[in-house]
């Protein structure tokens, strides 16, 4: 188990260097950072660029400031924004909250609903409620999440008025963008955890389980949900990466103050720290939950030993 | 329920109205956070929309865009232009308590052009101030380094707004950019990166109390957002309304919608140095064959006007009596035969993809090229590679998207950008003819003699149809009914000191 994590934790320390260099080699071959700062109203002579890129730290050669940006990483200071002098961790750890709320709230959601939804469509395969279950679902992964969003808020914000539309005060500012992004999870989850369902319905095992007279509901609580754990727990896994990236879209719609959002400014303002840093702490969150992942099947599977 | 709500809501404000003789709370939604309030290390018009409720420059312009009194009272040209002497305005305090003089006018330029202005892109607009000497304590002179006509107009604009010289050497750069303080309507309460930022009526402001006792700004990019949150009412003020949902915001009876010129043309640029358009008989035709009033009526449902120079109407410099080539393809045709240009020849057009609307504009002059025999190729760039690769490392094809914002309302700053040879967004057109008239009227403070030459500016590219100037674009701004006194302003700088709600 100890191996295993070094192994893990080193393997974790790789991705997150490999897709900050990615970045980083990326960012510095789309555009200078010291001419988006005029955004066109002004216009900069050679000479003020030359300050200006001194001032961002840009006329040093690339493996020197990449270098300076991962230990700085280690040091746990991630720069400073080049629009002003704020810290890129004040920044990062002010957009944390709203984004891990938004995406733990979606993935709950989902979880709560495609749960009862699935275990009713599988238990009753080809029952009218097993296809309501399928189309609709079918329906909500065709749906653009900011289509969604949008209709969400039109309805629910504008012409009912019952909750508010975008921003982020308190928990009613939450519903909507929750809303968003978990209708559309629980139309892939739902389709997953009703097919692994119904794949271990049919197994072996549970053919014994019945004729040794056990009830229906032991039978699928006790012994089929068990075994469905582990590809869902790692679909949900998987889909925590997705979820970022959908967050990404949804913060944009519902004006949510997370990392989304602070990493799309970051963009079209080339400012390289702030983006830098948002990348690495995003990567870390994934590389994080994929690892949570892999621990947490020893819980559902006793047979797995993570060596 | 509606009812008791305003009932509530009038008694919670009556309570803090009738202490400050002021009450209720304005919000308006931006599309954008500037991330930092420091006037000079920012050149957003989203910060010019928030800001200029907190500080004050020595100039203001106002919303029919005249230079008035801000904190100067008064300025004259003295030494033969070279020195330009400044009244300050008595009697006016900071948010913090701090006294304005002429030590805080001084140390708030010597911060714009020293090493601390090094670092923003504001330093490069005020060059032409060599030094700012106190000469009394409400009097300071600006010692030039050459003559600027347009100083004036960027005193009241971004980077020259006058900061407090004891809170900055007490708190650091840092702290004032995320907790500014200024002589404006508005102190600062609170700022939430990438959410909002609260103000709070300045009694004690110099221009009379304002009539809001709040006033929140809250920065909301998706535009279908900011204008379901104006139809929510939980938003008083929206900018930048896109022209797809000028029609929701019209036919909704709690809102109205302002449609004002703003200071940005679109334009399509020539490249000129290699292809068919390096041939001017070739962009005469081009222009002939593009129908801007039907682009305007079409694509931008009239919420634009055409115009036949790179500037707006309200500009100085501005020749109502220059028109546009007028639309004629079989004129455009003759033309390019005479270039001997054959049908079927490919032409480039570049532009920013992400911009919806301008992708239309695009196609439709693709559509028009094309009417014309020619064979148009659409490229699309991303904003920022466009504007500071693309564009000024001459990599553009033939033909490309030109936005431009004449924030300073005066023809000079954007022809000497845009048309004097090697500047940095004039890569490749040249003319010693035009660089020698740009020059001459750089150096006058006559304002008579400036615009008879910037005049003749126009006409030169006009002639030599450097660009095609698509339309003057307009501003579209949602307003609630319930803000009173509210005009949305050409250069979207907001004052909203005289603004009240119901």
């Amino acid at each position: 188990m100890a191996r295993y994590l070094v192994s893990q934790f080193f393997q974790a320390v790789l991705v997150v260097v490999f897709v900050t260099l990615v970045v980083a080699v990326m960012l510095r071959f789309s555009g200078d950072p010291a001419v988006a700062q005029f955004q066109g109203a002004s216009a900069p002579t050679e000479e003020q660029l030359r300050e200006i890129r001194r001032a961002m730290g840009l006329d040093r050669p690339f493996l020197v400031q990449y270098w300076d940006f991962l230990s700085g990483v280690l040091r746990g200071d991630l720069g400073t924004s080049f629009r002003g002098e704020t810290p890129v961790r004040t920044l990062i750890a002010q957009a944390m909250p709203p984004t891990l709320l938004l995406a733990l709230c979606s993935l709950g959601l989902s979880v709560a609903l495609s749960l009862p939804l699935a275990i009713h469509a599988a238990v009753h395969k080809g029952s009218g409620a097993d296809q309501a279950v399928r189309f609709v679902s079918l329906l909500g992964l065709s749906f653009p999440n900011f289509w969604l969003g949008i209709m969400l808020a039109l309805i629910f914000g504008v012409t009912l008025r019952w909750l508010p539309v975008s921003g982020y005060e308190g928990a009613a500012s939450l519903i909507l963008p929750s809303l968003t992004l978990g209708l559309i999870l629980t139309s892939t989850t739902v389709r997953l955890l009703r097919a692994a369902l119904l794949d271990v319905l049919g197994s072996q095992y549970v053919t014994v389980a019945r004729s040794k007279g056990l009830s229906e509901r032991t039978v699928l609580y006790k012994h089929a949900l068990r075994n469905t754990a582990i590809p869902i727990v790692t679909y949900i896994g998987l889909q925590f990466g997705g979820l970022i990236g959908g967050v990404v879209i949804v913060e944009q719609v519902f004006a949510w103050p997370g990392l989304g959002s602070l990493a799309l400014h970051a963009i079209s303002n080339r400012d390289y720290p702030v983006l830098q840093g948002t990348v690495t702490v995003l990567a870390i969150l994934v590389v994080l939950v994929n690892l949570l992942v892999d621990l947490s099947y020893g819980l559902f599977d006793p047979r797995v030993r993570l060596e | 329920m509606k009812r008791l709500n305003a009932f509530l809501l009038t008694a919670l404000l009556g309570t803090v109205g009738s202490t400050l003789a002021q009450s209720g709370t304005l919000t308006v939604a931006t599309a954008q956070d500037p991330q930092n309030w420091d006037p000079i290390d920012t050149f957003l018009v989203a910060w010019g929309t928030v800001a200029h409720n907190i500080y004050d420059g020595l100039i203001i312009r106002s919303a029919d865009l005249k230079l008035q009194p801000g904190l100067a009272t008064k300025w004259t040209y003295l030494n033969g232009n070279k020195t330009l002497r400044f009244t300050l305005r008595k009697g006016v305090k900071f948010h913090n308590g701090e006294p304005f003089n002429a030590a805080a006018v001084k140390f708030s330029f010597d911060r714009l052009l020293g090493a601390e202005g090094k670092k923003g892109p504001q330093q490069a607009n005020y060059t032409s101030i060599k030094q700012v000497k106190v000469v009394d304590p409400y009097t300071v002179d600006f010692i030039l380094a050459q003559a600027d006509p347009v100083l004036l107009t960027k005193l009241a604009g971004y980077g020259a707004m006058i900061v407090p010289p004891k809170y900055i050497k007490e708190k650091g750069g840092a702290y004032f950019d995320t907790h500014p303080v200024g002589t404006g309507p508005f102190r600062f309460v609170s700022y939430k990166n990438g959410e909002s930022i609260k103000l709070q009526a300045f009694a004690e402001y110099w221009g009379g109390k304002p009539k809001v006792a709040n006033l929140n700004f809250r920065f909301i990019e998706e535009p279908a957002t900011r204008v379901a949150e104006l139809q929510a009412g939980r938003v008083d003020i929206a900018t930048a309304i896109p022209v797809a949902q000028a029609a929701t915001v019209k036919s909704n009876t709690k809102l109205t919608l302002q449609a004002v010129a703003s200071p940005t043309v679109q334009a399509l640029r020539f490249n000129v140095t290699h292809g068919p358009t390096s041939d001017v008989r070739v962009r005469r035709a081009l222009n002939h064959a593009v129908d801007t009033n039907a682009i305007i009526k079409s694509i931008l449902q009239g919420y634009a006007s055409p115009i036949a120079s790179l500037q707006s109407s309200q500009s100085f410099g501005y020749d109502p009596a220059l028109k546009s080539y007028p639309y004629d393809p079989v004129k455009a045709k003759a033309l390019l035969a005479e270039a001997g240009i054959k049908p079927g020849t490919p032409i480039g057009i570049d532009f920013i993809g992400t911009d919806a609307v301008f992708r239309e504009v695009a196609q439709a002059i693709a559509g028009f090229f094309q009417a014309v025999g020619l064979k148009p190729e659409l490229k699309t760039y991303e904003t920022n590679t466009f504007y500071s690769d693309i564009i000024p490392k001459n990599k553009t094809s033939n033909a490309y998207q030109m936005g431009w914002g004449g924030w300073t309302f005066d023809f000079d700053n954007t022809a000497y950008l845009l048309y004097h040879s090697k500047q940095f967004w004039n890569p490749d057109y040249t003319s010693k003819e035009l660089d020698a008239l740009l020059d001459k009227q750089h150096k006058l403070s006559d304002q008579a003699q400036r615009q008879v030459i910037l005049r003749s500016i126009a006409k030169f590219t006009h002639d030599e149809a450097i660009d095609i100037p698509l339309y003057n674009q307009q501003d579209l701004w949602g307003v609630s009914k319930r803000v009173q006194g509210f005009q949305a302003p050409s250069d979207s700088l907001l004052h909203l000191n005289t603004v009240s709600v119901k």
